[in-house]
């Protein structure tokens, strides 16, 4: 940047001048050298655009440009910094080195509002994951976000749309699009995809075998991370969790509005002093897979564990980098029997408790070895994350209707069905068609291709039977032309977002988020790069229907909208007026400049 | 397997390509003469094949490691390589036809591993067997370099810095089947520098030094690595720094494989004169 470079010499000058006249000059001269010398000169803005690139992609990195370039015009040296996607959440979630990043909610089946509790609740500030990555604070939103948790219906309601309009005012993030979640399938040797959520840990279960033959259900994907790491708790790893899903049984689990009992045989739900509680029953004679019985131990386990995977041995607790949302809904949990667990919630309503009983349930006796700090090659690096959190778990230990097989580094991973699970064991469960029969398939194997479109190639010559990755919709035209190939369209809840580092400035001025928010032609580039397979947005909660009327996309954003100049282009001259208007200067050269950056 | 028929079709074409190219260039009566020479000739460059060999199965070996190692120290220069060559692969990507991506893909695929092993078969044709050691040593050194560079270096290339509706992946949209070969040999980050380019350029520059032994190689090869060079900007694949990253590596890497194989010194004495003298005594 010129600034910088002419601001030391300029310094030095004057500094060298003060000096050289020092012995000459009066004392008033060389304070005022002093003066001039001793302020920091302002220099243009820089930003990071931290993203995935296109190959894992396309829609996020689209996004990126688009606001680098608008960002660049309106005087802000910005840049676009690629990074795959381990490495984009690690630097993101965990690190949370960044400026401004554009990415997707990893929630990508409808949740509960509750979910924008961990993400904005100024008490998960510190911690890594989905948890408030923006380093946002702000007493208000604490407090919409703890009343909605205590409240039901219709005044729960109230609450979430004014959380969602306190969080369009402030923008700690851009809601940018929804866009859909596409799959490329084939029919002729599993059928029954589900139409809705055809990869979904559920979608899966409830697939038939059409082909006798067929005993290996095989997917096709661009994203290696389940190769190479299988820990469920690994924020940076994971993505909707459609595999870690069958791998790990959760107590129930969520099948559109409903909750099915799952490793729980029965949950009752009773009133308590301050909150409620759940009496869960767990199924007799379940087993991990590596055939150590499941008991009530191991619920009372996961909660502690999720709240501190150093089970109190770390001076501060360490809690897991996901599920903290659901994990801290919970109190308290008290072991009654070998089978029967109380879980409790305090200010927390019976609307929102049992959404908690859907995280993946963990056996004690291979996370209590995971305790301890992490190290490597045996010295300990970092005495704040657990040897839990980064784990690669090869092989992991769950309960869920797939166990690990074998995997390859980047190449593949294969999973087989779990001889005693209880779905396949022969006894009667009330688990509803189609899923009370157990996987139509004895393996399911992943194979990893570099783009999406040769994920679909892989499926059209008929060597795997969909594709699990996101696909751009560059392919559309490709699996249309295709027969043997059907397209499934799902709308899918994972926003694409820009979330703002409000930790550095100026991205801790709600001024400058905003501003930068209506740089971005959200229905543009919407248009542009999804082919109609999406659909702009105003709030999170955009595509549930606790979306805030006041926040529908009517062709505009209504909070903060585009800044058009009548063409569809960015009016700059409008962009530049506005960061003037909220205190931020320009200078000789156009350039939008900040002091003590 | 998609990966198997890819590999087959590629092979084929290498075979036929090959054997036509040692017909038209090498010749029947040098062909002869390589029928018994073939293998003295290959022991006697045992070692500078052996060490190829080597860093190719390390470089197979240790690609994930490397990569890994690399996301841990490397620095990342995607967005410095956009800073400093802006939109040079929107513009050549402006003129792109499906002609063109088809010539193009060929050419990135098929074009390119011919390129690279004929001259193998054409320079162990001469009596003179130091252009062949020149080409052992010259390939070593590209795959070595250029390991170092992706170690230290972590770049994407256009295609996944300026995504759809910029750059397009020109290559595995249209013909996604290749994407099972390139994928299996190379990693997205690993674009500076664009071995395509160094590689090439390193069999168009050996075939300069032999344009007495194959005069229409030299032509041929030139063609081909030039072709080669903008397939891997119009496919979205390379920066244009990565091919003159690239560019700079082959020279490196042939003038240092010729000195050696002259003086067997890497640093030794410029071997301008001698150059002259082999050439023209062979």
């Amino acid at each position: 940047m010129p600034s910088v470079l002419s601001s030391t010499p300029t310094r030095r000058s004057l500094l060298a001048a003060g000096g050289a006249f020092g012995a000459l000059a009066s004392a008033g001269c060389v304070r005022q050298a002093r003066n001039i010398a001793g302020r920091d000169r302002p220099e243009q803005l820089s930003l990071d655009v931290k993203t995935i690139p296109g190959d894992a992609d396309p829609f996020g990195l689209a996004t990126a440009n688009r606001l680098v370039e608008a960002l660049k015009s309106v005087g802000v040296a910005a840049q676009l910094t690629p990074l795959e996607p381990e490495e984009f959440y690690r630097q993101v979630l965990i690190n949370h080195n960044f400026d401004i990043y554009v990415g997707q909610f990893p929630e990508q089946f409808e949740f509960d509002p509750d979910a924008l509790y961990p993400l904005l609740h100024s008490k998960f500030d510190t911690e890594p994951g989905w948890q408030n990555p923006f380093g946002f604070t702000n007493l208000e939103c604490n407090d919409l976000l703890e009343s909605q948790r205590t409240q039901t219906g219709g005044r729960r309601r109230e609450t979430v749309r004014d959380l969602q309009a306190h969080v369009a005012r402030t923008g700690p993030f851009v809601p940018i699009a929804l866009i859909d979640q596409l799959t490329a399938v084939r029919t002729d040797r599993f059928d029954g995809w589900d139409p809705v959520w055809p990869t979904a840990p559920l979608g899966l279960l409830g697939l038939e075998r059409v082909a006798d033959t067929a005993d290996t259900l095989r997917l096709s994907s661009t994203d290696q991370r389940i190769t190479v790491n299988r820990n469920p708790i690994a924020a940076e790893f994971r993505r909707h969790g459609a595999i870690i899903g069958l791998l790990y049984d959760p107590l129930t689990r969520r099948d559109g509005d409903e909750l099915i009992p799952w490793l729980a045989e029965s949950v009752d739900w009773e009133r308590s002093d301050d909150g409620v509680e759940a009496i869960v029953r767990v199924r007799p004679d379940l087993s991990w897979h590596d055939g150590t019985a499941i008991t009530a131990e191991d619920i009372a386990f996961t909660y502690r564990f999720l709240t501190d995977t150093s089970l109190g041995n770390a001076e501060d607790p360490i809690p897991t980098p996901k599920f903290r949302g659901r994990s801290s809904l919970v109190s308290e949990v008290v072991v009654e029997s070998d089978s029967t667990a109380t879980i409790s919630f305090e200010d927390v309503s019976r609307e929102i408790a049992p959404i908690a009983l859907t995280v993946p349930l963990l056996p004690e006796h291979i996370w209590t070895e995971k305790t301890g700090p992490a190290t490597i090659a045996g010295i300990e690096v970092n005495s704040e994350t657990t040897e839990a959190v980064v784990w690669n778990n090869p092989e992991p230990v769950g309960s869920g209707p797939l166990q690990f097989e074998s995997a390859t580094d980047g190449e593949r991973a294969a999973f087989e069905l779990f001889e005693d699970y209880f779905l396949v064991d022969g006894r009667d469960t009330e688990i509803p068609e189609p899923y009370a029969s157990g996987p139509a398939f004895d393996r399911l194997e992943i194979q990893l291709a570099g783009t999406d479109s040769s994920t679909i190639e892989i499926v059209s010559i008929g060597d795997a039977d969909a594709t699990l990755s996101t696909l751009g919709p560059g392919v559309i035209e490709r699996i249309n032309d295709e027969s043997a190939l059907n397209l499934i369209t799902s709308q899918s809840h994972a926003f694409y977002h820009l979330g703002f580092n409000t930790r550095r400035a100026p991205l801790g001025n709600p001024h400058f988020r905003r501003t930068v928010a209506q740089l971005i032609d959200k229905d543009a580039l919407v248009e542009d790069v999804t082919d109609g397979f999406g659909e702009p947005i105003a709030s999170p909660l955009a595509g549930t229907e606790w979306l805030a009327p006041s926040l529908e996309w009517d062709g505009r954003d209504p909070t903060v909208p585009f800044f058009d100049d009548g063409s569809g282009e960015l009016n700059v001259t409008m962009a530049r007026e506005q960061f003037t208007e909220h205190g931020f200067q320009y200078n000789d050269e156009d350039e939008l400049v900040v002091r003590n950056r | 397997m998609g990966l198997l028929s890819v590999l087959t079709e590629v092979a084929i074409f290498i075979v036929s390509a090959c054997l036509v190219a040692s017909i038209a260039f090498i010749g029947p009566a040098r062909l002869l003469e390589l029928r018994s020479e073939a293998i003295p000739r290959l022991l006697d460059s045992k070692r500078l094949i052996a060490v190829l060999l080597v860093v190719l199965v390390t470089n197979g070996l240790i690609r994930d490691a490397t990569q890994n190692l690399s996301w841990v120290f490397g620095w990342n220069v995607t967005p410095l390589i956009r800073q400093i060559e802006g939109g040079v692969v929107i513009y050549i990507q402006s003129f792109a036809t499906p002609l063109l991506t088809a010539y193009f893909s060929y050419i990135y695929v098929f074009g390119y591993a011919f390129l690279l092993i004929f001259p193998f078969l054409a320079y162990l044709s001469l009596s003179d067997q130091t252009h062949f050691r020149s080409l052992v040593l010259a390939y070593t050194l590209n795959y070595g370099l250029g390991l170092l560079c992706y170690l230290l270096f972590i770049a994407y290339g256009p295609r996944n810095s300026f995504g759809p509706g910029l750059v397009e992946s020109l290559l595995f949209d249209t013909y996604p089947q290749f994407q099972f070969l390139t994928r299996s040999v190379n990693v997205p980050t690993n674009v500076f520098p664009s071995l395509h380019t160094s590689l090439s350029a390193t069999v168009a520059l050996l075939a300069f030094h032999t344009r007495r032994e194959y005069p229409i190689w030299l032509w041929v090869s030139t063609v081909l690595a030039v072709s080669v060079f903008i397939s891997t900007m119009y496919l979205g694949i390379h920066w244009l720094l990565d091919v003159l990253a690239g560019l700079v590596l082959a020279v490196v890497s042939v003038e240092g494989a010729r000195r050696y194989v002259k003086t067997g010194s890497f640093i030794g004495r410029s071997s301008t004169d001698s150059d002259e003298s082999a050439e023209v005594r062979s």
